[in-house]
């Protein structure tokens, strides 16, 4: 059949000139990538802070804050955060986290960057989509920021927007006037922006593959861009279509998620006819293929960067395959495990929690099978396979919880205690962000041409890798016992004995957080002066490491490369080397498919 | 290296894992089409979040309203038949595209267009009639306020994409006919407009005919 | 491999009638005063009849490769079926109602 010229093949015949064009709108692929990567960091460093904000009110709540009285003269009179503000920070702490970190770095910013080189492709399939994508993306981010600057504030119902309070407008309380709605409009943008995103990494892995570079040849990472962005593409929809709703509700009156007979504040609203529980299972249709979406593109890169530092081809390839397939399809069945006290289907709850254990099964198997990987491996203990190794570790820890909360049994009395902040934090705040760092220490060097400090790095891990088990773990014996999420104080002798371990937790974080600077520092350091990387520092066999660091425009200058072996051949030493490239012609497979 | 003595002729050539052997296209269908079909998958999720909302509300309400006469119906109707037959211009627009008509094929591409101009035209005047009797999203003289937050919502969404279809495909005939574009360029407006109609087909039924007023 | 762009302007205009007729039919139905859950049924049978008819045939997909096909439906009617799910709490709420109407 024809290989009719895709949009790719016919723009990038030149390298493009002018400021604007290389570095603002451009529509390279890795000038994009960095692009989303560095959203990601900026959103990071805002959401980390807002953390710190948060931890530092619940132990010293009458601590005053500098700068916050200018930020917010209502919503922290003399810097002492009031309880509804304490709700907007964490609001946008998880608002910005989820989307603008977890769901833009591994995906847009590394997908972006290392996928068309490692299939051997010029660009994505859709240049301009590309950067049409991260520009949308970057104004849902405007906007979002933007709710802590304007009206009173940002607002109060939290990352997952639950009506009423979120659907009733500023009657419901600060925040939820002007607030609300710059979050809706960030979000359903944000929604845009990953459908863009998502048709274009699907057709550039379908189509753009070079010759030999069959699906079964492909890294990991590759399969994990490809799922996850299936998985975006079928659930962004649906919350797109829940932030048009809510913002009718808000603004035009219609009442969707508002039933009739509502009072806010001693004011009975004149809605009627709507569910809030409806809101919930839209959002968590949307949300639970989300966190996937979050962490499935770590699954990518740490099973691709354990088989490069342990030297040994990966375990049981098809099977990780096979098993991010199964987690992808499974995502779609359990979001009601998010709902169990919601007032749903009592018949609901036993639906949701059998698939919802399934999918554990798929996510052990790959576990075992990376544990299997650096079994026997003549290991590299680079800053980057430390963080893959921490990945495990805290993936496993984080996802043990998952098992208890998969129970509706269990769920009725951990439901909103600290028991689900510990495990979602685990899994999504350390193990996802273990990932992004992975994939930072491996690809900076393709990236920047340069290499990072191997011993900041190594400093770094340590003390992010104990901090976080200091923060999170101690959550989940808070929350068994019985201690709520959301709340800004604790004034109930219950919890009292319990102060401790949050003081605890908030010298770990505000230790954990400073440790960041050692790698904002290292980062932004090392892209100037750090030491030149060759082609292939990490002797690593994809084809991203055929090419200069950083690569030029077209990824290949020119060339098309032919791909002949499988993306793990570790171990056997031939010609001196223990690795056999993906583009090498004469070199011997590791072992037999 | 010559394609003989390749190791991989043997995989890319022939084998049923060729299609998929990287270097073509496995579904071949140009990267637009692909992408085009990928977001109509998405889009018509996003619809059917919609419509699921509404049917979720209305089996759940008591006093949902059945207002439309025999002249809404029939002003339905006639929007249906027009969105069915400009679909049937757009596949003419196609073909004509395929076979170097080019001429031709703006022609039908325009007149596909009109019919979405015309589709437009039928609603607003159908949405000015409701708004006079009554109808806001917030509420109408004879049921839950939901029926006109639901039918407004659908609907507008659904106008919405037809408005953008109109400009998108006058965009594909102005570019076509001046050569800018090609046949690719103009099947994949085809997707697009044929998605819309295919919406119609199910909000048609759901908002207006499960709302005819039978009796 | 050329294939046609489109069908042959025999299938098409067959499957613009049935389209029409189709249509008629549902009006016809609609006017039939059957209970509601069986109209809805029956309307979404047709719809999704019709609707099979444009993508076929319009659309095209018919005379595209079954992977294609095999990539894109599936999918997209699995993920609509999951979301039936929720009508299981909508035929609660219809008898859950509130004091104040």
């Amino acid at each position: 059949m024809a290989h009719m010229p895709t949009e790719a093949q016919v723009h990038q015949h030149t390298a493009p000139t002018g400021f604007i064009r290389k570095y603002i709108f451009s529509v390279d692929h890795k000038v994009i990538g960095k692009q989303y990567y560095f959203l990601a960091v900026f959103s990071v460093f805002v959401g980390m802070i807002l953390s710190w904000l948060v931890r530092i009110h619940l132990v010293w709540p009458n601590a005053h804050i500098w700068g916050l009285n200018a930020l917010s003269p209502a919503g922290a009179p003399g810097g002492v955060i009031s309880p509804e503000y304490y709700l907007s920070l964490l609001t946008i702490h998880g608002t910005l986290m989820v989307f603008f970190v977890l769901t833009t770095a591994p995906q847009a910013g590394f997908g972006n960057y290392a996928l068309p080189i490692q299939i051997g492709a010029e660009d994505m399939a859709f240049p301009v989509l590309n950067m049409l994508s991260f520009w949308v993306t970057f104004l849902a981010l405007c906007a979002l920021i933007s709710s802590l600057f304007v009206g009173d504030g940002p607002p109060i119902s939290g990352w997952t927007a639950y009506p009423p309070l979120s659907a009733v407008g500023r009657s419901a309380g600060p925040g939820q006037g002007i607030g609300q709605d710059l979050w809706g409009i960030s979000i359903a943008l944000f929604c845009a922006g990953s459908l863009l995103g998502a048709l274009n990494f699907i057709t550039t892995t379908v189509d753009l593959r070079c010759k030999g570079m069959t699906l079964m040849r492909m890294p990991l990472t590759c399969w994990a861009w490809l799922i996850t962005a299936i998985l975006s593409l079928l659930s962004f929809a649906v919350l797109f279509a829940a932030c048009v709703l809510l913002i009718l509700d808000r603004n035009a009156g219609t009442s969707f998620f508002l039933p009739s007979g509502l009072l806010v504040n001693g004011t009975l609203q004149n809605h009627a006819g709507g569910s809030p529980l409806l809101w919930q299972h839209l959002f968590w249709f949307f949300g639970h293929p989300e966190v996937y979406i979050a962490i499935v593109p770590g699954f990518g890169v740490i099973s691709h960067v354990l088989s490069v530092f342990s030297r040994k081809p990966i375990l049981g390839y098809k099977v990780i395959v096979a098993c991010l397939l199964g987690i992808g399809f499974l995502s779609f069945t359990v979001w009601g495990h998010h709902m169990f006290l919601s007032g749903m289907s009592p018949y609901s709850g036993f639906l949701f929690s059998i698939p919802t254990l399934i999918i554990t099964i798929p996510a052990t198997i790959i576990s075992l099978l990376w544990l299997g990987t650096v079994f026997g491996g003549r290991l590299r203990f680079t800053t980057c396979m430390m963080f893959a190794l921490g990945f495990v570790s805290v993936f496993v820890t984080g996802g043990l919880g998952g098992m208890f909360l998969a129970q509706p049994s269990l769920d009725i009395f951990l439901h909103g205690t600290y028991f689900v902040v510990g495990h979602f934090h685990m899994v999504m705040g350390v193990a996802a962000i273990f990932g992004m760092f992975a994939g930072t220490y491996f690809w900076f060097p393709k990236m920047f041409g340069r290499m990072l400090n191997e011993g900041l790095g190594k400093v770094h891990f340590a003390i992010t890798f104990i901090g976080v088990y200091c923060i999170f773990m101690p959550m989940h014996f808070i929350g068994l016992e019985g201690m709520p999420r959301r709340y800004s104080s604790f004034v109930n002798d219950l919890m009292q004995p319990l102060m401790p371990v949050h003081k605890f937790m908030t010298i770990a974080a505000l230790i954990t957080g400073a440790s960041q600077f050692i790698f904002f520092f290292n980062l932004f350091w090392s892209m100037y002066k750090g030491p030149k990387a060759s082609e292939n520092p990490w002797e690593s066999t994809t084809l991203e490491w055929t090419v200069p660091s950083p690569p030029p425009f077209d990824n290949f200058g020119g060339k098309h490369p032919v791909v002949y072996h499988d993306p793990y051949e570790y171990g056997n030493v031939q010609n001196g080397k223990d690795y056999v490239m993906q583009t090498d012609p004469a070199g011997q497979p590791a072992r037999s498919q | 290296m010559s394609l003989t003595s390749d190791p991989l002729a043997t995989v890319v050539q022939g084998d049923n894992i060729g299609v998929w052997g990287g270097g073509t296209l496995p579904y071949a269908v140009p990267s637009k089409k692909l992408g085009m079909w990928l977001f109509i998958v998405s889009d018509a999720i996003t619809f059917s979040a919609v419509i699921f909302s509404y049917g979720y509300l209305r089996l759940a309400a008591t006093a949902w309203p059945r207002p439309f006469e025999a002249a809404s119906i029939t002003n339905a109707t006639v929007m249906t038949f027009v969105l069915l037959s400009s679909s049937v211009a757009m596949v003419l627009a196609v073909r004509a595209s395929s076979m170097g008509n080019v001429n031709a094929a703006v022609a039908w591409l325009v007149a596909t267009a009109l019919g979405g101009v015309i589709f437009d035209v039928l609603h607003i005047r159908e949405w000015l009639g409701l708004i006079e009797q009554g109808v806001r999203p917030f509420h109408n003289p004879w049921g839950t306020p939901m029926f006109g937050a639901a039918f407004f919502s659908m609907t507008g969404l659904h106008m919405l994409h037809v408005t953008i279809g109109v400009i998108y495909l006058l965009v594909i005939a102005v570019g076509f006919g001046r050569r800018k574009f090609s046949t690719v360029d103009v099947e994949v407006s085809g997707l697009y407009w044929h998605f819309v109609d295919l919406v119609w087909m199910f909000i048609f039924p759901l908002v207006y005919l499960l709302s005819a007023k039978t009796n | 491999m050329e294939h046609s762009e489109t069908a042959g302007l025999k299938i098409v205009f067959s499957v613009w009638f049935g389209l029409l007729g189709l249509t008629v039919l549902e009006v016809i139905l609609a006017y039939r005063q059957l209970p509601l859950e069986t109209m809805l049924t029956v309307l979404m049978v047709l719809s999704i009849l019709k609707a099979a008819l444009i993508i076929a045939y319009f659309m095209h997909l018919r005379y595209e490769q079954a992977s294609l096909f095999v990539t894109l439906i599936p999918a997209l009617v699995f993920v609509l079926i999951m979301m039936t799910a929720i009508f299981a709490d909508s035929s609660r709420l219809a008898h859950m109602r509130p004091l104040i109407q």
